[in-house]
């Protein structure tokens, strides 16, 4: 009896939920679809639908295919560098006396949480032509390079995105070696597994899954940028440093080609599902040589 | 013997941790010290001669400023909060009333509402930006339409989903046979049990919030609605012959995330473990 009584409560807890994924996630997510295949122009009331059209302007546009290829000349060292400097920074970490740990672990964690406007600002003065820095490696150096509109550009940039989120996926690594018992260890040592051995046959197998989620999210990031190249390269030189986001925002909001803008978008959410999946499929493969 | 060697590669460790740390924390630094400089010494030196409060005089609507609006920086400071702290409050109620359901509670649909919150997790939220904009357009320039679209975080409804997986459903079931009632359960038992995971959605959510730049520049282009973020980025666009000032705003921007991060770090350690999950 109790059983068939329907229970209200569930709903209720979820009404907030449902009513803003409706409102701000499936409604916009067919009107994108749609939009597509429009060439609305954000401001009129009229549209022509143009079927395909958009779709088939984006594989012969430069700044498509600058972002897509961009975004992968992105992933490729932003991967690289967070997962060293991530594991690093983990290993060192938790080797420091424990009372040092926590204290050290904030630290490298604090650049999250700043706004990629505030590194910009400071990115762009630093590498003005009047700057110390500037004028030290002009005179001293006699490296007279424009630096944010030569090909620097897009390392200036990988950098400044590296120093954000290395401390973030340190505290994942790290929380993954805590985790390691001190009996595997001292199994291991019995078999004479010591000093780098110990790195590289315990401690890394042993958090494969926490590693793979550090790739796969910072894989996920060179989808994400916007702030750095929007405010310090415009996407330039030679849209080397543009990415999806900037495109997007530029055809929809800027060149007034919403419609068309729609449809980069769709693209670009398709090269992440696909890149994503790549990826997750060669770490699970990973994953599974070492047991996991 | 042995304990010496031991004692040597940590202060090794210590000392390379160290070096690592004030590199990754040497910008900070320099920002602050650049906007403490006197503006004719802006970007000129690493080691502050002289120190000066003009560029934050500047921004509280001092002398130099040349701006119509006197308080502009200050209402700037104003709205990220004004945006952010309800942001962070709905995500962190959401999320648990959402969490607690798709966890503790048995009832049709709920396979679909897990479904719908999985996909949405992992959706590149890119293809929403036009159609989101034409809804909330008629909002525009109003606290409300910057929230709106931004106001629940899916990814704190996964926190607290995999928070409440690792708490036994005997413990709510206790309740419920002594007859409480399920938001009494929510208020009374759940939310203090998740104070730690409460902090850092409330806090990551803030930080995502006051960091947003594309949304808030779409949707609040009126200099007296923008957030800080939003303000230093038009403006230092446009007239770049004033760094201090840039650089005074970017600290105010800065302070206040770090300062609540580092008020709650303790939270920190325990939470870590449901991030990746």
């Amino acid at each position: 009896m109790k059983k068939k009584k329907f229970n209200v409560m569930p709903w209720v807890f979820n009404t907030p939920y449902i009513l803003y994924s409706m409102i701000f996630l499936f409604l916009p997510l067919i009107w994108a679809f749609w939009l597509s295949m429009t060439d609305w122009n954000l401001m009129s009331p009229n549209y022509n639908f143009v079927k395909l059209q958009n779709f088939a302007e984006l594989f012969t546009d430069k700044k498509v295919t600058a972002a897509f290829w961009n975004t992968l000349r992105y992933l490729v060292p932003i991967v690289i560098l967070c997962f060293i400097l991530g594991v690093g920074i983990a290993l060192m970490v938790s080797k420091l006396p424990s009372r040092l740990k926590g204290f050290a672990a904030v630290m490298f964690f604090i650049p999250y949480l700043t706004s990629g406007v505030s590194t910009s600002v400071m990115v762009k003065y630093l590498f003005s032509y009047n700057s110390a820095l500037s004028t030290f490696l002009r005179e001293k150096l006699n490296l007279n390079v424009n630096w944010l509109q030569s090909e620097w550009a897009f390392y200036i940039l990988v950098i400044m995105i590296v120093w954000k989120m290395a401390g973030y996926y340190a505290l994942f690594v790290l929380s993954g070696i805590e985790s390691i018992s001190e009996d595997v260890y001292e199994a291991g040592m019995l078999d004479g597994c010591v000093g780098i051995k110990k790195l590289f046959y315990i401690t890394l197998p042993m958090i494969t899954p926490t590693l793979t989620s550090v790739i796969v999210l910072a894989a996920g990031l060179s989808f994400q940028i916007f702030s750095e190249p929007f405010l310090l390269t415009g996407g330039g030189p030679l849209m080397s440093t543009t990415t999806w986001q900037l495109e997007i925002y530029n055809a929809s909001f800027v060149r007034f080609r919403s419609g068309y803008g729609a449809a980069m978008a769709i693209a670009c959410a398709i090269q992440t599902f696909v890149v994503i999946q790549l990826i997750t499929w060669i770490m699970n493969k990973i994953n599974r040589k070492f047991g996991w | 013997m042995k304990r010496k060697k031991i004692k040597v590669s940590t202060v090794v460790i210590s000392i390379a941790t160290i070096a690592l740390m004030l590199i990754s924390l040497f910008p900070y630094y320099y920002m602050v010290l650049q906007s403490f400089l006197p503006w004719n010494m802006v970007d000129k030196t690493m080691v502050p001669k002289s120190i000066s409060l003009d560029s934050y005089i500047y921004l509280l609507g001092g002398k130099n400023s040349g701006s119509s609006d006197m308080f502009q920086w200050i209402r700037a400071l104003l709205n990220s909060f004004i945006v952010s702290i309800p942001t962070a409050v709905v995500s962190v109620l959401t999320g648990l009333m959402t969490g607690y359901a798709a966890v503790h509670m048995k009832y049709r649909g709920k396979g679909v509402i897990y479904s719908t919150l999985l996909f949405q997790m992992f959706f590149p939220v890119i293809i929403l930006l036009v159609p989101r904009y034409m809804l909330i357009r008629p909002l525009a320039n109003s606290y409300l339409g910057m929230m709106l679209p931004l106001i629940i975080s899916i990814w704190g409804i996964f926190m607290y989903i995999n928070y409440f997986k690792t708490v036994p459903a005997v413990v709510f079931e206790a309740a419920k046979i002594d007859g409480a009632s399920d938001f009494k359960i929510l208020m009374k038992i759940a939310l203090p049990s998740t104070k730690s995971i409460s902090i850092i959605v409330f806090l990551s959510v803030f930080m995502t919030r006051w960091n947003e730049l594309m949304w808030d520049m779409l949707v609040a282009p009126d200099l007296k609605m923008q957030t800080l973020n939003v303000m230093i980025s038009t403006q230092f666009n446009q007239n770049s012959t004033l760094p201090g000032p840039m650089y005074a705003a970017s600290v105010v921007l800065t302070l206040p995330v770090i300062i609540l991060f580092l008020c709650f770090s303790k939270y920190f350690k325990e939470g870590i473990n449901f991030m990746l999950k």
